[in-house]
């Protein structure tokens, strides 16, 4: 089944006079359960490529299916509802909501989707158990290391059982050794059938990934298996 | 341990989508604004202030103006006074002027007891002063007013206990007195005034009558006068008048009813102006005003400070709406990137447009609260300074509260719009 099909998709910024095209025609299909990696230098397009697939961004032109649902032109609700839905997303500064706990912090996309309390507090545990983080539901994110922000905030992206995690430079404020980590945390959930994006400029890091996706000036320059797939070893610290 | 979560659900729950229950709002808003509770405050100040001012100002307006209507009211019924006119318009309230020269006359009292007899119900010029009343070691000061026995009727003054003085009284000199039930129960506590002697001014009066309790009404209270004949008043308490006719403070003159009030005014205006041989009404040494015209100018008054108090209101809240306004817009720069990830986690603008909106309210809500009970504690110190009894107006604090909550969705709107507009590309990039 295949959970993102991008057909043709051009992206064009305009600034005044000036016209940048970041997407020149990207076809990509993502099929569920793959783990991909998304590469390519700063500029290459790969992170406007992210924001699309994540409904953060709408394409200039072409087509988009997610999880067999055309989602090209949605509506600003809409697509707020998609994101909800859908998308896992995780981020290179984690994006956590600083004055909120860490269970509140998961809780935030099932409080948007209208979820009642109870169901809102099984919901958050299970995917903070999920990443060993069962023991620190009440400790604000000031209090917590690197590696364990980011694995709030990859359960706060898990708790609305999304169609495909987009992690944008998980590992990118993480020393490598939490950076491990963080990938095997990602690859276990792969493991468990969970479709995973992972945009990154770092060869060591897309190793870890099955498929790994090239971008040069908004063109894709080669998508293929990765042959050397690395597992992540070491205890989730 | 391993229980799929992702993507290994094809029936998703979706039946609750439906957004946030107002609680959860609440909470959030309630959350940001406790998360800088020195901001939050004196973000409110000016709607706090604004309140306070509001409640504060109509509960002792309302106190003193019930004040002043019952002291016009317990004046007499169907009541018009001629007083002393020195100088521009006739005085305030319809009121006598005390403290001016005074130009009428006790020879104008009885002109116009001779020519309106049939006419009036009763007449009673007043002369008065501020004396020592004195039984035995007790004293306090009163005000004793020389009077005609017309008086007990014309001025509502009949004693609870024992009578007015009579017309013989009068002819007589005869040092009686009636005296206000304060006085009654300050001098003599417990005991029968009535035959007992006080000393007015050191002279010895005989008291012939008690009021009964008129209430502490403020200013010019009747539980402390003391009245006694004119003619008494005159020859012993009067200071040695010039050469001429003795003055008067005023005459009192109470016609049969309401319906002969304007007619009777216009009649006493025409009579006095006649014995005075002047035409011109700007050259009236005395002025004739009905205790209607007095009512309604307390009310003319009354609405006046009501608009203007609107006015102060309007003024302050506006300008506490900006404040809010103002710190809301920081706000929402300060928590562009916590919009951008609310936003990415599914957030609808509409989410964020609540979210800003409910904080706004929450903290005009919360001004509009505190200025009410500060408004309340200001009305209660104030009303003892000026001795005015607040009047507790529960109309002019919900609309007050209203009026706050008015101001924080007016106010609160633009930034809150602001906020929800907010690309999520460009918010989740802000740093």
């Amino acid at each position: 089944m295949t959970v993102v099909a991008l057909h043709q998709v051009r992206k064009v910024y305009k600034s005044g006079a000036l016209e940048f095209e970041a997407l020149k025609g990207v076809s990509l299909e993502i099929r569920q359960g793959e783990m991909v990696a998304l590469m390519g230098p700063s500029g290459s397009g790969k992170t406007t490529l992210m924001q699309i697939i994540g409904l953060l961004d709408r394409p200039t032109e072409g087509r988009y299916v997610l999880a067999g649902r055309d989602v090209t032109t949605l509506t600003e609700n809409q697509r707020a509802e998609v994101r909800n839905q859908e998308i896992g997303f995780v981020f290179q500064a984690f994006h956590l909501l600083p004055r909120l706990n860490v269970l509140e912090n998961v809780e935030v996309p099932l409080t948007y989707a209208g979820y009642s309390p109870q169901e809102r507090r099984e919901r958050a545990l299970e995917v903070l158990q999920k990443v060993g983080l069962g023991d620190k539901l009440k400790n604000l994110p000031s209090q917590l290391s690197g590696g364990q922000k980011q694995r709030v905030a990859i359960a706060r992206a898990l708790a609305m059982r999304p169609s495909i995690l987009l992690a944008d430079e998980p590992t990118g404020n993480l020393d490598s050794k939490t950076a491990v980590e963080v990938m095997r945390l990602f690859q276990e959930l792969n493991d468990e059938g969970t479709s995973v994006i992972i945009v990154t400029h770092e060869p060591d890091i897309a190793e870890y990934t099955g498929r790994i996706v090239r971008i040069r000036d908004g063109q894709i320059e080669s998508d293929g298996p990765n042959p050397h797939r690395k597992r992540a070893v070491g205890g989730v610290a | 341990m391993s229980v799929s979560v992702a993507g290994s659900a094809p029936q998703k729950v979706r039946s609750h989508v439906g957004g946030m229950n107002p609680w959860q709002v609440f909470r959030i808003a309630w959350r940001a604004i406790l998360g800088n509770p020195l901001r939050s405050v004196l973000t409110t100040l000016g709607v706090i202030i604004g309140v306070a001012a509001v409640v504060a100002l109509t509960m002792v307006g309302q106190g003193s103006t019930a004040n002043i209507t019952r002291s016009l009211q317990s004046l007499g019924t169907n009541l018009i006074t001629i007083g002393s006119n020195t100088g521009g318009r006739g005085g305030g309230f319809g009121l006598v002027r005390f403290g001016g020269p005074q130009t009428i006359t006790l020879a104008d009292a009885e002109a116009v007891q001779s020519a309106f007899a049939d006419r009036i119900v009763g007449i009673a010029p007043t002369l008065q002063s501020n004396q020592q009343v004195k039984v035995g070691a007790n004293n306090l000061n009163a005000t004793v007013i020389g009077t005609w026995p017309d008086y007990a009727s014309v001025r509502n003054a009949q004693p609870a206990s024992g009578s007015f003085f009579n017309e013989t009284d009068l002819q007589s000199r005869r040092r009686v007195a009636v005296i206000g039930y304060g006085i009654a129960q300050d001098l003599f506590g417990g005991q029968d005034p009535i035959g007992q002697r006080i000393r007015i001014a050191g002279i010895s009066f005989t008291v012939v009558g008690v009021l009964p309790d008129k209430g502490d009404s403020g200013f010019a209270s009747p539980n402390y006068q003391v009245m006694v004949p004119l003619s008494t008043y005159l020859q012993r308490l009067a200071r040695s008048s010039s050469t001429g006719q003795p003055r008067v403070n005023a005459i009192y003159v109470q016609a049969p009813d309401k319906d002969a009030l304007p007619r009777l005014q216009q009649e006493l205006t025409d009579f006095m102006a006649q014995r005075r041989k002047v035409t011109d009404p700007s050259e009236y040494d005395f002025s004739v005003q009905n205790q209607a015209d007095a009512l309604a100018s307390v009310n003319q008054v009354t609405q006046t400070m009501t608009l203007f108090l609107g006015g102060v209101a309007g003024i302050s809240l506006l300008v506490g709406g900006i404040g809010i306004m103002n710190i809301m817009l920081v706000s929402v720069t300060e928590r562009t990137r916590e919009i951008g990830i609310r936003k990415a986690l599914g957030a609808k603008p509409r989410d964020i447009l609540t979210q800003f909106l409910v904080e706004s309210v929450v903290l005009s809500v919360g001004g509009g609260i505190l200025g009410i009970l500060l408004g309340l504690a200001m009305a209660g110190s104030v009303g003892q300074l000026l001795r005015v009894t607040p009047v507790f107006d529960p109309f002019s604090m919900v609309l007050a509260f209203l009026f706050s909550v008015a101001v924080g969705v007016f106010f609160g709107f633009y930034p809150a719009s602001r906020a929800a507009r907010l690309d999520p590309v460009e918010s989740l990039r802000y740093e």
